[in-house]
């Protein structure tokens, strides 16, 4: 899956800490997620929607792989 | 983040405290054999069995504790160890949780299958011995060491 969260967050001038902490999950996580490695919970997925003032869709979208 | 089955994160270092100590002396007293007399005691069992496997019933039977310390101390210790929360146990950290859960459970019944195949008679006991902890002692050195890797590979894109 991939996402823009990398660059939201810098438009926001976010550390990946400081979105960890506004989503209530550690840095690992945010790392993971932008690196894709690993995809989020719906109700992850909703909160950064929110953080970011975006719809979901927006943030995340399918690749080759998830559409196989 | 809300866990059902998971021990409260101060717990962890309970286990690590009960754990190194009980895999030590579990691994001495296999070693040396070693069962201190202040330890023998009349225990009641409500099945006993010879060698044979004949003879089953109930009774009272001369008994060294060691054995039950160091592997209910062991049992304790690794469940502590295995499953309290960590500091910011989240989704991701769930994930690692369960995929090392599967793979511990793989290796353990692995270990099992070789056991069943190669060794046999008073050896199989020995396999049978260790794996009774190895699914627990596997999960906790994959899972530390996923979340080893997990940090070390941090890159600090802030």
């Amino acid at each position: 899956m991939q996402n823009n969260l990398k660059m939201e967050r810098a438009r926001l001038k976010m550390t990946q800490a400081d979105l960890a902490a506004k989503v209530g999950v550690s840095r690992q996580t945010i790392n993971a997620i932008e690196q894709g490695k690993y995809g989020p919970s719906t109700i992850l997925a909703l909160r950064l929607s929110l953080v970011f003032d975006k719809s979901v869709n927006e943030l995340f979208a399918l690749d080759e792989d998830d559409l196989n | 983040m809300k866990t059902r089955y998971l021990f409260d994160p101060k717990w962890k270092k309970w286990g690590w405290i009960i754990l190194i100590p009980a895999i030590l002396l579990g691994l001495f007293t296999v070693i040396t054999d070693w069962e201190p007399a202040l330890l023998d005691i009349e225990m009641y069992g409500p099945f006993i069995t010879d060698y044979s496997g004949e003879g089953s019933e109930s009774g009272y039977l001369d008994n060294n504790l060691m054995n039950e310390i160091c592997g209910i101390l062991l049992i304790l210790g690794g469940l502590l160890v295995a499953f309290s929360k960590q500091q910011e146990e989240d989704e991701f950290i769930q994930k690692l949780r369960l995929e090392s859960l599967v793979w511990a459970t793989y290796g353990n019944y692995i270990i099992l299958i070789l056991g069943f195949v190669f060794v046999y008679d008073f050896g199989f006991f020995w396999v049978m011995l260790f794996n009774m902890f190895t699914v627990l002692l596997l999960f906790i050195l994959k899972f530390h060491w996923d979340l080893w890797k997990l940090k070390q590979s941090l890159s600090y894109a802030e």
